[in-house]
């Protein structure tokens, strides 16, 4: 009997998962600067969505009341209820506790009395009770970030400016990032953590990236690489200690308290957020702002402080693989209404001559016959009794 | 939907149907791959010369180069001509389908070149026969598809004068099952004698009902040819294969609401028992495939109702 459909067999079907990966670019021009200039104040930029309850503020790749623009990150800040910089006085002091619980229990989880457990540093437990938070959209992260793979860089010089607004911003007089550090989960790819309850998680080490003043030898200078935050990679957060600035009236606190850890800026400007420096007994800096800022300031000086991030995504391709096998037998006539001319077969002079068909398409059906999936050749292929032809159909999911 | 690139190797591009992607939500089981079938929409086969002057090899040199679409999602839009295999490599002459309109007046179309299936009571009468009293071709009764002998009729088999319709056709040409489609929003199949509805197979996302009847379960749909003699009231001029008949019942809502004429179609004036009255109307198809042979052809129709 003519018939134009041909089963699938068991051994023509093949599952396989495939890792895909991107490479996610973000320069700090599109973070801040692109749509801020000097008439815009910061925070307004057409790109940056700011919220009524301000606990969080989101980060787009274009004007965000445009329909083409893409969420790319949200950035939100907030401490711990032990920690020394709360306090009943601070700028919506409840919601940094609030923020930093949320976190925490989602991304660290419970103890065993049903407590919400800590942010820590897991190779010396180091407690991390200022964080900065980091989450990247979904857009971006995919299924994960890829494991070592993370850069984020920021620049940590700093100006007047900012003390009187208490926020970790310049004012565009002076180059913020002449001085950078990059942090970077270096380890990730084969040091990973997998006891957080939102999957698998990478230590972030901050490394010297730019030094504009020659300094004395110091961690940084030689290129050290300190622990300063969490990258959560399947949740897509970055979870960033707020050690890496500068504590004021209480030097050489934090995670970043190291007495060796070099005093790399010369000014040394009291407001300076850059990296905790020894000996630095200033009194504005990253204890200042967070207790008398807004978690929207906050977020505005670590936006304005970025200078680039990259990362590669992962997406997990599950396929199925049919094997579309048209044997010498197969397929050799076609049902086209070009094909005839009066039930004749065009193609042919002589009931002798081999039939010819050219096939453009591949259609997949269910048992009854409905199509369910069609995969389109680039060019016509011929089919004769002469030659076989295995097409090779990948669905993902 | 652009062309695929054939600049250089030669590449596949896959996706799901929409009615994949529905099946697949479902999640029912119902999405469920089991064979497959080689399409050649964009093939045009008048473009194969078999007498250039350059050679064999030269015959399918413009076939070769037709530029390819992108994979359409709509499951409707892809893959309306397939490949055939027949373990025969010897046929010069394929079966067709073809609409049977001189079997006698109950086959014709109506004058507009469509069957026009009268929605309701009201324009079943005024359709039914002319100002003279006389019946009109292609006019389809939906309210009460017993009312009438008017029906649609494919048949099957070679239409050619090259061999004798006394000749039996070769059993592995011989269509056993047929696939009908039509919009279930518009109406039903039933069967010609005694309007029993057809079981619909599945609805796709579209509202596109298919109907599968297969000769042995349903014989009041499928039937064979047994006339062999030379015809005037055969379609296929050579050896016959099977046919299938069937009327088309309205469905509930054209019947009852105007909104689907009011939303999808258009008014016209059709001639009938008061001369050219208005009428509201709707043109869609019915298509009708060989599901083994892969033949298939479409019918145009209109549903109507007097406005």
């Amino acid at each position: 009997m003519a018939t134009v459909y041909k089963n699938l067999l068991s051994n023509d079907v093949a599952n396989t998962r495939t890792l895909l990966h991107e490479a996610i670019p973000i320069t700090g021009s599109i973070v801040s600067g692109t749509y801020g200039y000097a008439a815009t104040a910061i925070g307004s930029e057409r790109n940056i969505k700011t919220y009524g309850h301000g606990m969080f503020e989101s980060v787009y790749d274009y004007p965000y009341l445009s329909s083409s623009a893409n969420q790319i990150f949200d950035i939100t800040t907030g401490y711990a209820a032990t920690s020394g910089l709360s306090g009943s006085s601070n700028t919506q002091n409840a919601k940094k506790i609030n923020i930093y619980n949320q976190m925490a229990q989602y991304l660290v989880g419970y103890d065993h009395t049903g407590s919400i457990k800590k942010f820590k540093m897991p190779d010396n437990n180091t407690e991390m009770l200022e964080c900065y938070f980091v989450p990247f959209s979904r857009l971006l992260t995919k299924d994960e970030i890829k494991k070592g793979s993370f850069t984020f860089e920021v620049g940590v010089s700093g100006s007047a400016e900012a003390a009187a607004k208490k926020i970790f911003i310049q004012d565009g007089l002076l180059n913020y990032f002449g001085d950078r550090i990059k942090i970077t989960d270096t380890s990730g790819s084969t040091g990973y953590h997998v006891d957080s309850p939102a999957g698998e998680y990478g230590v972030l080490y901050a490394t010297q990236s730019l030094v504009s003043v020659p300094a004395p030898a110091g961690l940084m200078r030689a290129n050290t690489a300190l622990p300063v935050g969490l990258l959560y990679y399947q949740a897509g957060v970055m979870v960033l200690s707020a050690s890496i600035f500068q504590r004021a009236g209480t030097p050489n606190t934090g995670l970043l308290n190291n007495t060796t850890f070099p005093d790399y800026s010369a000014a040394n400007t009291a407001d300076m957020p850059r990296v905790t420096i020894a000996g630095d007994t200033s009194t504005v800096g990253f204890e200042a702002a967070s207790t008398g800022s807004t978690i929207g300031n906050l977020a505005d000086g670590l936006r304005n402080r970025i200078y680039n991030i990259s990362f590669n995504n992962t997406t997990e391709l599950n396929s199925t693989i049919y094997f579309c096998r048209a044997s010498h037998s197969d397929f050799n006539y076609s049902s086209n209404p070009t094909y005839l001319t009066g039930s004749q077969i065009r193609v042919k002079t002589r009931a002798a001559d081999t039939p010819v068909a050219y096939f453009t398409s591949v259609g997949l059906y269910s048992a009854d016959n409905e199509l369910l999936a069609v995969a389109k050749l680039s060019e016509p292929l011929r089919k004769d009794p002469t030659n076989e032809v295995t097409l090779r159909v990948r669905l993902d999911y | 939907m652009g062309f695929l690139d054939n600049s250089g190797d030669i590449i596949l591009d896959a996706v799901l149907t929409d009615t994949g992607r529905m099946r697949l939500a479902r999640g029912d089981g119902s999405f469920k791959i089991v064979k497959f079938a080689l399409g050649d929409d964009e093939i045009n086969y008048e473009l194969y010369n078999k007498v250039h002057a350059s050679g064999s090899a030269y015959y399918d040199l413009e076939v070769l180069q037709t530029p390819v679409l992108e994979a359409f999602t709509d499951n409707a839009a892809s893959m309306k001509s397939k490949l055939v295999s027949i373990p025969r490599n010897n046929l010069l002459y394929l079966p067709m389908l073809k609409l049977n309109e001189v079997y006698d007046v109950s086959t014709k179309r109506h004058t507009t070149g469509y069957f026009l299936v009268a929605v309701n009571t009201t324009t079943e009468d005024e359709l039914e026969v002319d100002a003279s009293g006389v019946s009109i071709n292609g006019i389809l009764m939906g309210e009460s598809p017993g009312r009438g002998g008017n029906r649609i009729r494919v048949d099957q088999g070679l239409d050619t004068t090259a061999i004798s319709p006394g000749r039996t056709l070769d059993p592995l040409l011989v269509e056993t099952q047929y696939m009908v489609e039509m919009d279930n929003r518009l109406g039903h199949i039933v069967s010609k004698d005694d309007a029993i509805r057809a079981a619909i197979s599945f609805v796709d996302d579209d509202s596109i009902a298919t109907y599968n009847l297969v000769r042995r379960d349903n014989s009041d749909f499928v039937t064979e040819i047994s006339s062999t003699a030379f015809s005037a009231q055969q379609a296929i001029a050579g050896p016959r294969g099977t046919k299938i008949a069937f009327k088309v019942q309205s469905s509930l809502e054209l019947n009852t609401s105007d909104y689907l004429f009011d939303t999808i179609g258009t008014t016209e004036d059709i001639t009938g028992k008061s001369g050219a009255t208005s009428h509201k109307v709707i043109s869609s198809n019915i298509r009708v495939t060989g599901v083994n042979t892969g033949y298939r052809i479409d019918i145009p129709v209109k549903f109507v109702k007097k406005a």
